[in-house]
C-alpha cells in the first residue's frame, strides 16, 4: 500500500486517467444492468407481484397465457394451496385525448392475485378496474372513462396499483365477467366459464394436475418464454459480460504500460533485496485503489444521473446487483494486474540497474 | 572472522569465441570496520566482482561466504534476503525511486525490514550527508550530488553489514568527493562495517585502508596501509 499510494498521489494526472476509463466502464455496466433491471421489471413486475410457484396452461399454448384457454371446471380440479384463475386479454385503451397499450386481467377479487390498492379503491361492479399506477404517466386518472381498441365496452379506472406491468403494458385488474365481456363482446354470456390459465401457490408443482392437457410452469419459467424477454434480457447481460471483459484488458494495459516503464526502478529495489512478493502486492494494491475508486465514482454518476431521467426511460436500479457488479469490476481488474506482476517477478534486478 | 570472504571465483560471460573470462580464480577477504578501494582499467572486471560480492550475479564457479554463510548456491529468493539484511549498494546510476521523497525513500525499508536506523541516527546521517533540507523533495528536484548523496543514505540506512559502492562520487565536485569519502570512512569505524568502493579516482584511496587492483580479472593486493 505504501509504494501504491505514494506512487498515485505523486502522479496524479496518470492515475486520474486511469481512474476516469474505470468510472466509465463502471457507469456503463451499472447502466446497463439498470436498463435490464428496469426493461425486466417492465416485463415481469405484474408475474412477481402474484408470488406464486407457478401457472397452469394448456399444454398446446407452448407457455403462452394469451394463446392458453381453459375452463373454470377445469381449474376446480386442480391440487394446489391456493389457486386463482386468471382471464388476460391485451387492448388499447383511449380517453378523449390519451392512449396506451395495456394488458386486461380478469381474476376473482378472493382469490390471492387480487392486487392490494394503494389509491382509490377496489373493483365492486362490473367494468370497473384497478390500473397500474404506470398508467398516470400516459396521463390516465382515477375515474377515467376507458374505450377499448376491440369492443364497445368501456372501462372506468377506480383504483391504482403498484408494481403491475406485464409484457411492458400496464395492467387492468377488473373481475372475470368483465374480462369476458372485452373478450368475447355479445357472446360473453355464452363464454363465461373461459380463462387462459390459472396461478398456483404449492410446494409441489408436478402435483398440481393429472390433466394431460394442461401444463403446470414454474413462474421464473413462465417469466422466460414472455415474448421477447429472455433476447432482450440476454443482450444487455451479453453487454456487461463483455464490459467486465474489456475493463479487465484495459486495466492490464494500461498497468503492463506503466510496469514496462518502471522496470528499471523495479530492478533497482530488487537489488536492494526488497522482495518482488512485496513489489507485486503494491501492484495489486494499487490496482484495488484505482478501481475501487473508479467502480465507486462510477456508481455515485449512475445513480445521480438516474435521479434526473425521464420516467419513460426503464431503468431501475437493484442496489445489490450493481454492489455485486461493482465487485466483479474490481475483481476482474485486479486479474488485469496479474500481467504486470509476472513482468515483476521476472525483471533481472542485475540488468535493471546497468550493472 | 571476515565479514566476506571469496575462494576462488571464476565468472565467465558467453561461451565459444565470444567468451569473456570476468574474474580469474579470485580471492579476497574483508573485515569488519575496513574500507577497502577496488581500482584498475574500464573492462577489467571491478563492476562484476561487486556485484557478486553483493549477491546480485552468481559466480561460474568458486564459493562467497557472507558472515560466514555461503551465498553461492543460493536461489533468487534467497538472495534477495541476504542483500536486504546485509548489504547496502552504492550505484553509479541513482537507485532512488522517483516518487517518493527523500524521507519515504528510508521509510520504504521499514517496510519490509526491521533494524534499521532510528530516528536519532537518521537525522545525525541527514547532517552529515547535508541533506536535513532536503528531506521532504522528491529526487527529480534534487542535483546529481544531492542524489549521490540521498542514495549513499539509503544504502546505510539499513545497517548493512557490508557496504558496495560503485564510483560513488562520479558525480560529485572532489571537495563532495572528499566529504564522501570521510563519511563512509567514519560510518565504517563507527558502525564496523565493510565498505568496498570502486573508484577511477587515484586521490580517494587514501582513506581507504586496503587498495586492490583488478586487471583483466585478476584481483591483486595493491598497497595497504
Ligand atoms: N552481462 C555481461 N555479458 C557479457 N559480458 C559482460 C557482462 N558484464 C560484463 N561483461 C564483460 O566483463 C568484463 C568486465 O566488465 P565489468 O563491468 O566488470 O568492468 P569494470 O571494471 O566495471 O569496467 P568499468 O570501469 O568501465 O565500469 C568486460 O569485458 C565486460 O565486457
Ligand atoms: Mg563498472
Amino acid at each position: 500500500m505504501f509504494l501504491a499510494w505514494n506512487e498515485i498521489q505523486k502522479n496524479k494526472l496518470r492515475f486520474t486517467l486511469i481512474i476516469g476509463v474505470l468510472m466509465l466502464v463502471a457507469y456503463l455496466v451499472f447502466f446497463l444492468s439498470g436498463l435490464a433491471n428496469g426493461l425486466a421489471s417492465l416485463n415481469r413486475e405484474a408475474v412477481d407481484k402474484w408470488d406464486a410457484s407457478a401457472i397452469v396452461l394448456t399444454e398446446e399454448s407452448d407457455k403462452s397465457l394469451v394463446a392458453s384457454t381453459m375452463t373454470i371446471d377445469e381449474a376446480e380440479a386442480m391440487e394446489a394451496d391456493k389457486t386463482a384463475v386468471l382471464g388476460q386479454i391485451n387492448a388499447i385503451a383511449r380517453t378523449d385525448d390519451q392512449k396506451a397499450n395495456v394488458s386486461i386481467f380478469g381474476i376473482r377479487e378472493d382469490e390471492f392475485i387480487m392486487p392490494e390498492v394503494s389509491e382509490g379503491e377496489a373493483f365492486s361492479a362490473g367494468n370497473e378496474v384497478i390500473a397500474s399506477d404506470t398508467i398516470k404517466e400516459d396521463g390516465f386518472a382515477l375515474g377515467d372513462e376507458l374505450e377499448l381498441s376491440s369492443t364497445d365496452e368501456k372501462l372506468t379506472i377506480v383504483g391504482f396499483t403498484e408494481d403491475a406491468r406485464f409484457n411492458a403494458a400496464p395492467v387492468l385488474y377488473g373481475d372475470l365477467g368483465t374480462f369476458q365481456r372485452v373478450k368475447f363482446g355479445e357472446a360473453a354470456e355464452a363464454n363465461e366459464d373461459q380463462i387462459n390459465g390459472v396461478v398456483v401457490r404449492t410446494d409441489d408443482i408436478s402435483a398440481v394436475t393429472d390433466n394431460s392437457e394442461l401444463e403446470a410452469i414454474e413462474s421464473e419459467t413462465f417469466i422466460e418464454n414472455l415474448p421477447g424477454y429472455t433476447a432482450q434480457s440476454l443482450t444487455l447481460n451479453f453487454m456487461i459480460y463483455f464490459l467486465f471483459a474489456i475493463s479487465s484488458v484495459i486495466v492490464a494495459i494500461f498497468l503492463y504500460v506503466l510496469t514496462v516503464q518502471k522496470i528499471s526502478m523495479f530492478g533497482v529495489m530488487k537489488a536492494q533485496g526488497i522482495p518482488s512478493g512485496y513489489l507485486a502486492r503494491s501492484v495489486v494494491a494499487q490496482t484495488f485503489i484505482l478501481a475501487a475508486i473508479g467502480v465507486a465514482i462510477g456508481l455515485i454518476l449512475t445513480l445521480v444521473t438516474g435521479a434526473f431521467l425521464p420516467a419513460a426511460v426503464p431503468v431501475a436500479f437493484a442496489i445489490p446487483t450493481m454492489l455485486i457488479y461493482g465487485v466483479i469490476l474490481v475483481a476482474v481488474a485486479i486479474i488485469g494486474a496479474v500481467f504486470s506482476v509476472l513482468t515483476i517477478v521476472k525483471i533481472d534486478p542485475l540488468k535493471a540497474i546497468g550493472g | 572472522m571476515a565479514v566476506l570472504e571469496m575462494n576462488q571465483i571464476n565468472k565467465t560471460f558467453g561461451s565459444g569465441h565470444k567468451k569473456v573470462d570476468a574474474l580469474k580464480k579470485t580471492d579476497f577477504q574483508a573485515e569488519r570496520g575496513e574500507l577497502i578501494a577496488v581500482i584498475g582499467p574500464s573492462g577489467s572486471g571491478k563492476s562484476t566482482f561487486l556485484t557478486i560480492a553483493g549477491g546480485l550475479l552468481s559466480p561460474t564457479s568458486g564459493d562467497i561466504f557472507i558472515n560466514e554463510k555461503n551465498i553461492a548456491s543460493l536461489n533468487e529468493k534467497e538472495l534477495s534476503k541476504v542483500r536486504l539484511k546485509e548489504i547496502g549498494f552504492i550505484l553509479q546510476a541513482s537507485n532512488l525511486i522517483p516518487f517518493l521523497t527523500v524521507d519515504k525513500q528510508m521509510k520504504l525499508l521499514d517496510k519490509v525490514k526491521k533494524d534499521n536506523m532510528n530516528k536519532q541516527e537518521l537525522e545525525q546521517l541527514y547532517e552529515d550527508l547535508g541533506i536535513t533540507d532536503l528531506r521532504n523533495k522528491y529526487p527529480s528536484d534534487l542535483s546529481g550530488g544531492e542524489r549521490q548523496r540521498v542514495a549513499i543514505a539509503k544504502a546505510l540506512y539499513s545497517n548493512p553489514s557490508i557496504i558496495l559502492a560503485d564510483e560513488p562520487t562520479a558525480s560529485l565536485d572532489s571537495d563532495r568527493a572528499y566529504e564522501v569519502m570521510q563519511l563512509l570512512r567514519n560510518e565504517t569505524k563507527n558502525k564496523k562495517t565493510t565498505t568496498i568502493v570502486v573508484t577511477h579516482d587515484i586521490r580517494l584511496i587514501e582513506y581507504c585502508d586496503k587498495v586492490y587492483k583488478m586487471v583483466d580479472g585478476v584481483l591483486k593486493l595493491h598497497e595497504q596501509s
